[in-house]
């Protein structure tokens, strides 16, 4: 019983939250531009728009090519279920832990790199050799400052961190906390390839990342691979907000109002982070394809100076 | 050097160097009509027969204002020789062209144009291709900027420019049979030709791990189009070779045998956001054949358009690069900034893009009075936006690192291709049509032309920025110091084998019209070279050696016009 709530609460709620982001950080950059902009609902119209299109496909790809949407889509939903939203709702048990969340994601990166050779266009490989390059860079500092919060609480499973931070009152007041969240902030912003690293709005196929690998995608596709990748960014959101401000143990109850109440606060927390990003990206500009490495490198040393922290000072009182 | 150039063109090449009067008549002698002048006598030794012509004061006035241009035949087999030597003494090849002359002379002539521009003076060669086997000796390997103009010659005359190092097609792709010319007088407007297919071919490189990325020529936005080959090796651009010519629309031919009023129209629709400095262009040389006086009044209006125009350019371009760095917030206020003076435009002559402004012998009406100070406010206003725009951009460190030292144009390359205009500004070239070879009111207004010496993306920037405080200042003063007066002088009837040219400093730089005029009041021949021309050859050398998601960003920093390279 306890498995099917956390199941259908993990996913409606991912599932109906991840295209509201999106729609958020556009509209602070209309803003800032003085723009209207687009209803912060857009993207939903967009993804049904796109399901109703219909979907043309290159003669000359491979089955690769058909699959990759709903590998892209269903490892992004995986990875998903296994980044709880709340702690008021937690199965006994899930099998997987961060290590699982960062390798499922890397299979659906591989499977959109792949397919965005197997058409053989012009952009496809420029976008899929960056796409290497960029996670290459990037998922080592993921698992650093991943095990300093699994160094601190004992495990690497994700549930069992966020109880583990719920006792540490202001995670952002201590030090090691800060190094893990400015590393994680570098990357969510490279993981979901937003300025300073990708520029989600360009038109210019040439400094495409990931816009070029999905290029000579269209429809239904389309609409999953869209779809995919703002799960996957609020996938990542998720682990920021519920292992540096944790709130959760400030209803001290368990129950329906307790779940509701935390649910709540989680949005209110995945706004505000939304609104952080917005300003990031307004303020920042994208940077030359070959500074990405020092941007990537900045996120490690974070997360290792976490580490460092955590074994000079100690995590057990934090 | 003027005097130095001349003497020494005497005495080394034994050829004579004279104002263009004298050119005409003895290149053109059944333009001056009466004189039966041989065609086949060289020029050395026409001295005597030019002093039996007589001209009315009117020529006379003329060719006076045309001091500054100087002609003189050379005999083909010198042509390559007399090139190198002026391109030694500092003076830049700056247009080239061919023209069919068989209805008063044999053959087709051939023009080069240097600019002495220390001095404000411009030397034309003409030469006679054999018209037996429509050959010219190709001058590229001498003269870089030479290399365009050859092929396009070769294009559109069929001259075949012997020794060019690269002489593939250049106007024509491969759907255009090889032998048809159309620039000849022969091949009728309207002519179509039979559908070819050939294949075009680029410069190969070959080596470990290199590949070619073709890009177009149908782009993503709303830009015109053009093919881009890159060949990599990873990221870095080893080489880029531009396959342009996609909208070619035959202008130069389309303005052949219609009435000088009419071209205005042709001219004012060359290349959309340059229409003002090409119907300006057009008009002067219009003007200067026909012996027109432009009243002040319309002088000081065509300094405001003009200025008008290159704000707007330079605005949308400053948006542009700031768009492509992915800095959404200076892009969209570069934009507004350039919607303002759109509205300006419109508050002007009702006309955004500002056609139909301009008119032979000055402009359509009087379009300042009364508004002045209604103008001075939105100007001023534009500037003190722009002054916080661009505080904000250059202290955003993130953005200057990406713009500094990124596709830098090499000043010696730059001199070599004759880059023109910011681009050419921005890596050493102290070159600005309206200080060496001033027009309309701009030698009576203060204005300084940028100067800049790294040639990458954030020089060509700050000379946008600079050159776009400088066009709000010369509005400013044009309209406080605009005198009252008529606004147009209507042109006389021209005659006929008259030319001129014309120059302006368009938004990109350098513009040069020639333009010689046919019978009753046609035109006869119009030669258009936009700074487009120019600038495409240097932008391809300034994105060697960077990375390809780089391109984009150097692309926008010249932002160049395809319909004006095209034509």
């Amino acid at each position: 019983m306890n498995n099917i709530v956390y199941l259908l609460v993990q996913l409606l709620v991912i599932l109906l939250v991840a295209p509201f982001v999106n729609g958020l950080i556009k509209k602070v950059k209309a803003l800032s531009q003085k723009r209207k902009g687009a209803s912060v609902f857009q993207m939903y119209f967009d993804l049904y728009k796109l399901v109703k299109k219909k979907t043309v496909v290159s003669n000359v790809s491979s089955w690769i090519f058909h699959v990759t949407p709903y590998i892209v889509f269903a490892t992004a939903m995986a990875a998903a279920l296994l980044v709880p939203v709340s702690t008021k709702i937690l199965p006994p048990q899930i099998p997987g832990d961060f290590i699982m969340v960062v390798s499922i994601l890397a299979l659906g990166r591989f499977f959109l790199m792949i397919a965005a050779l197997d058409t053989a266009s012009t952009f496809g490989g420029m976008g899929s050799s960056r796409e290497a390059m960029i996670s290459a860079l990037i998922e080592p500092s993921i698992l650093i400052s991943m095990f300093t919060v699994a160094l601190i609480s004992r495990s690497t499973s994700l549930p069992q961190i966020m109880e583990t931070v719920q006792k540490v009152g202001i995670p952002l007041a201590h030090p090691v906390y800060i190094m893990v969240g400015l590393a994680l902030l570098i990357i969510i912003l490279a993981e979901t390839c937003r300025i300073p690293v990708d520029d989600p709005a360009t038109h210019l196929e040439l400094t495409m990342v990931h816009e070029a690998m999905i290029l000579e995608y269209s429809g239904r596709h389309l609409a999953l691979l869209e779809y995919g990748a703002a799960v996957k960014q609020l996938v990542f959101m998720t682990l920021f907000v519920n292992i540096l401000i944790p709130q959760d143990q400030l209803i001290g109850v368990i129950g329906l109002g307790a779940l509701i109440l935390s649910l709540l606060i989680y949005l209110l927390k995945v706004i505000l982070l939304a609104l952080v990003m917005g300003i990031i990206e307004v303020n920042t500009v994208k940077l030359k394809l070959f500074s990405i490495p020092n941007l990537a490198a900045l996120s490690f040393i974070l997360a290792f100076l976490g580490v460092l922290q955590f074994l000079i000072l100690g995590g057990k009182h934090v | 050097m003027t005097s130095n150039l001349k003497g020494n063109l005497e005495s080394k090449f034994a050829l004579k160097v004279f104002s263009g009067k004298e050119f005409s008549e003895t290149a053109f002698p059944l333009a001056t009509n009466q004189v039966n002048i041989n065609s086949q006598t060289t020029l050395a030794s026409d001295k005597d027969n030019s002093q039996h012509v007589s001209f009315s004061d009117h020529d006379d006035k003329f060719w006076q204002e045309q001091d500054n241009v100087y002609y003189l035949e050379a005999p083909l087999a010198k042509v390559k020789e007399i090139c190198c030597y002026i391109q030694e003494l500092g003076c830049p090849l700056v247009l080239m062209f061919a023209n069919d002359e068989r209805n008063f002379q044999a053959g087709y002539a051939v023009y080069y144009v240097f600019a002495v521009r220390e001095e404000g003076m411009l030397v034309v060669i003409k030469t006679k291709a054999d018209p037996e086997s429509m050959e010219i000796p190709s001058i590229s390997n001498h003269l870089h900027a030479a290399s365009g103009y050859e092929r396009e010659i070769q294009d559109l005359f069929g001259l075949v420019p012997i020794g060019h190092p690269d002489a593939k097609r250049l106007v024509f792709h491969g759907n255009w049979p090889q032998g048809v010319y159309p620039l000849r007088k022969d091949f009728a407007v309207g002519q179509k030709p039979d559908f070819a297919q050939e294949k075009i071919r680029f410069q190969e490189v070959v080596g470990e791990g290199v590949y070619e990325i073709p890009v177009g020529p149908v782009h993503a936005g709303i830009i015109e189009p053009g093919h881009f080959r890159f060949s990599v090796a990873g990221e870095p651009i080893i080489n880029l070779e531009a396959q342009l010519y996609y909208v070619h629309k035959g202008i130069e031919k389309l303005a052949e045998g219609q009435s000088l009023e009419k071209c205005l129209f042709i001219a004012e629709r060359i290349s959309g956001d340059e229409t003002f400095a090409n119907s300006l262009a057009y008009c002067q040389a219009i003007e200067k054949i026909a012996g027109t006086k432009v009243p002040a009044r319309a002088a000081y209006t065509r300094v405001l358009f003009a200025e008008l125009e290159r704000l707007t350019s330079h605005l949308g371009d400053l948006g542009g690069i700031c768009l492509d760095a992915g800095y959404g917030f200076a892009n969209f206020q570069f934009q507004m900034m350039r919607g303002w003076a759109y509205s300006v435009a419109d508050e002007l002559c009702g006309m955004r893009f500002l056609r139909s402004v301009n008119k032979l012998g000055g402009v359509r009406k009087d379009f300042v009075s009364g508004k002045e100070a209604k103008l001075i406010e939105l100007l001023l206003n534009i500037r003190s936006e722009l002054e916080d725009t661009v505080n904000i951009v250059k202290s955003n460190s993130m953005f200057i690192d990406r713009v500094e030292n990124t596709g830098i144009l090499e000043p010696k390359i730059a001199v070599d291709l004759n880059a023109v205009g910011p681009g050419g500004r921005a890596s050493g070239i102290r070159y600005d049509v309206r200080k060496a070879f001033p027009y309309a009111a701009y030698p009576n207004l203060n204005f300084k032309v940028p100067e800049h010496n790294n040639g990458d993306i954030n020089c060509r920037m700050n000379t946008k920025i600079e050159e776009s405080f400088e066009a709000i200042d010369l509005m400013i003063q044009a309209i406080e110091g605009m005198p009252v007066g008529k606004v147009c002088e209507p042109i006389a009837e021209v005659k006929p084998y008259r030319f001129a040219f014309g120059l302006t400093e368009a938004p990109r730089g350098e513009n040069i019209h020639w333009v010689m005029t046919g019978e009753n009041n046609t035109l006869y021949r119009y030669k258009i070279r936009t700074p487009s021309f120019c600038n495409w050859p240097a932008l391809c050398h300034a994105v060697k050696g960077n990375i390809v998601p780089d391109f984009p960003l150097i692309n926008k920093s010249f932002n160049l016009s395809y319909a004006g390279n095209d034509l």
